[in-house]
C-alpha cells in the first residue's frame, strides 16, 4: 500500500500526540490493510483518512447501541444479543429476514451472524503489520513500584491523598457549620431540644426560624416566637427596617420589648 | 432477553453454530488488534467480559469496511472501463488502481454517509480567470 508522500515524511507523521491520534494511527495501518486485501494498490491520504474515520466511528456506534441495548434490560455488562441488536441497527443495506426480524424471537438464527461467519471462514487473516507498544505493561509497571497503595487499587493515581480514616469519624455526627442532613435537622425530627447549637454565626440565618409576616404600616404585634429565645431574631419583623435583623441575638424579654417600642411611630 | 423457547432441535443447531463461529473466531485474528479496539469500546461504554465478542465487533467492522473498499473499488473500475481506448492504456490503468475520494464518497452513500470533498479552493472569485476578462 503505497502513499503519495515519501517514506520519510510517514515516518514522522506516525507521531503521535495524544491517545486520540495514537489509536487514529493504528486504525489507519489497519484500514490501509484491509483495503489491500480488497485490491487497491495506491490511496490519496484524504480518502484513507476518511475511510479510518468512518471506520472509527462505526465502532464507536455500535458499541454505543450494545450498550443501550444492554441497559434497556438493566444490564451493565453487554452480551451477544445486545451486540447482535446493535449490528441490525447499523446495518444500512439491510439483511435476509430484516422485515420479520422479531417474529420467531430467536435473534441468535440472525443472518448478519451467518454473513459474518461466512466472512470470516471465507476471508484469509491479515495479521497487524507494525508491533503496538503495549499501554497494559507500562500501568502495571507503576503500580508495583510503591505498595503502599498497592490496596486501594490501581485504578486510584498515587498521587491523590489517601482516603481518610472511616473508623475514627464514627462518633462524629456534627459538622462545622452546625449543617445537617434534612432528615436528621429538628425540624423534621419534631423540635427536639436535642440538636440545638449554641455556637451560631451572626449572620446566618437560624435553623429554626418561625414564620414571617410582613405588614407595610409598621408596628402592631408581631410574630409569634415558638418558644425559642436570644437566636432567632430572624423570625421577627421584617420591615423597613431590615437592618435588625442582624443585630446580635437579644437574650431577655426585655431588650426585645424594647426593641419592639423603638419601632412603633 | 427473554425470548420463547423454541423445539430442542433447532436450539441445538443453532447452538453448536454459535458455538462452533464463535470457536472460530478466536481462531481467527482480526486485522484491526484487540486492544484497539478494546480502547474504542471502553470510550463508548461497552463493557464485556468475554474476548469472543470483542473479536466480533472487529470482524464487523472489518467486514464494514471490506465492503465499502471493495465497492470503491468497482467504482474505480467501471470509471477505468468507460474510459479505455485501446488495449495498452487499460493494461496500464489496471496496475494503478487509487482509492480516491469519488469512488470513496459514492460507495460511502450507499451506506449512509454523506462525504463531500472540495475540488478546490481559491482564494478570489477571479482566480483562474483569463487575465483579459478580468475587471482591473
Amino acid at each position: 500500500m503505497k502513499k503519495s508522500k515519501s517514506k520519510k515524511q510517514s515516518n514522522t507523521q506516525q507521531e503521535a500526540t495524544n491517545v486520540e491520534e495514537f489509536s487514529f494511527n493504528i486504525t489507519k495501518i489497519a484500514v490501509s490493510q484491509i483495503c489491500k486485501s480488497v485490491g487497491f494498490k495506491r490511496s490519496q491520504i484524504l480518502a484513507l483518512e476518511t475511510l479510518t474515520l468512518v471506520a472509527t466511528k462505526y465502532l464507536e456506534a455500535l458499541a454505543k447501541s450494545s450498550v443501550s441495548f444492554s441497559n434497556a434490560a438493566n444490564r451493565t455488562q453487554s452480551n451477544l444479543l445486545d451486540l447482535t441488536n446493535a449490528l441490525h441497527d447499523m446495518s444500512q443495506v439491510g439483511f435476509r429476514g430484516a422485515s420479520t426480524l422479531y417474529d420467531n424471537n430467536c435473534l441468535l438464527k440472525s443472518s448478519v451472524l451467518e454473513d459474518l461467519s461466512a466472512f470470516v471462514s471465507s476471508t484469509a487473516e491479515i495479521p497487524f503489520a507494525k508491533p503496538i507498544e503495549r499501554a497494559k505493561e507500562r500501568e502495571m509497571e507503576k503500580v508495583k513500584a510503591s505498595t503502599g497503595n498497592l490496596q486501594r487499587g490501581a485504578h486510584i493515581p498515587e498521587w491523590l491523598p489517601s482516603f481518610p480514616d472511616v473508623v475514627s469519624n464514627e462518633k462524629c455526627n456534627k459538622r462545622v457549620n452546625g449543617e445537617e442532613l434534612w432528615e436528621n435537622s429538628s425540624s423534621v425530627l419534631g423540635c427536639q431540644s436535642d440538636g440545638f447549637e449554641e455556637k451560631r454565626n451572626p449572620g446566618k440565618l437560624a435553623k429554626e426560624r418561625a414564620r414571617v409576616k410582613f405588614r407595610i404600616n409598621g408596628g402592631g404585634k408581631r410574630v409569634q416566637l415558638n418558644g425559642y429565645s436570644g437566636n432567632n431574631l430572624f423570625s421577627q419583623t421584617k420591615d423597613e427596617e431590615p437592618e435588625a435583623e442582624y443585630k446580635k441575638p437579644i437574650k431577655s424579654k426585655e431588650n426585645q420589648n424594647r426593641v419592639y417600642k423603638r419601632r412603633k411611630l | 432477553m427473554n425470548h420463547n423457547p423454541q423445539s430442542s432441535d433447532g436450539k441445538h443447531d443453532d447452538d453448536s453454530t454459535l458455538s462452533d463461529f464463535l470457536g472460530s473466531l478466536m481462531d481467527y485474528t482480526p486485522t484491526i488488534p484487540d486492544e484497539l479496539v478494546e480502547h474504542y469500546l471502553a470510550k463508548s461504554g461497552f463493557q464485556c467480559p468475554d474476548v469472543r465478542l470483542i473479536r466480533l465487533v472487529a470482524v464487523a467492522t472489518q467486514k464494514f469496511v471490506a465492503e465499502v473498499a471493495s465497492d470503491a473499488l468497482q467504482h474505480c473500475k467501471a470509471r477505468q472501463a468507460a474510459v479505455v481506448k485501446d488495449k495498452r492504456d487499460k493494461q496500464q490503468k489496471d496496475k494503478r488502481l487509487i482509492l480516491t475520494m469519488d469512488d470513496l464518497s459514492k460507495s460511502l452513500r450507499e451506506y449512509g454517509v454523506n462525504v463531500k470533498h472540495q475540488e478546490y479552493f481559491a482564494d478570489s472569485p477571479s482566480t483562474g480567470m483569463d487575465p483579459a476578462s478580468r475587471d482591473e
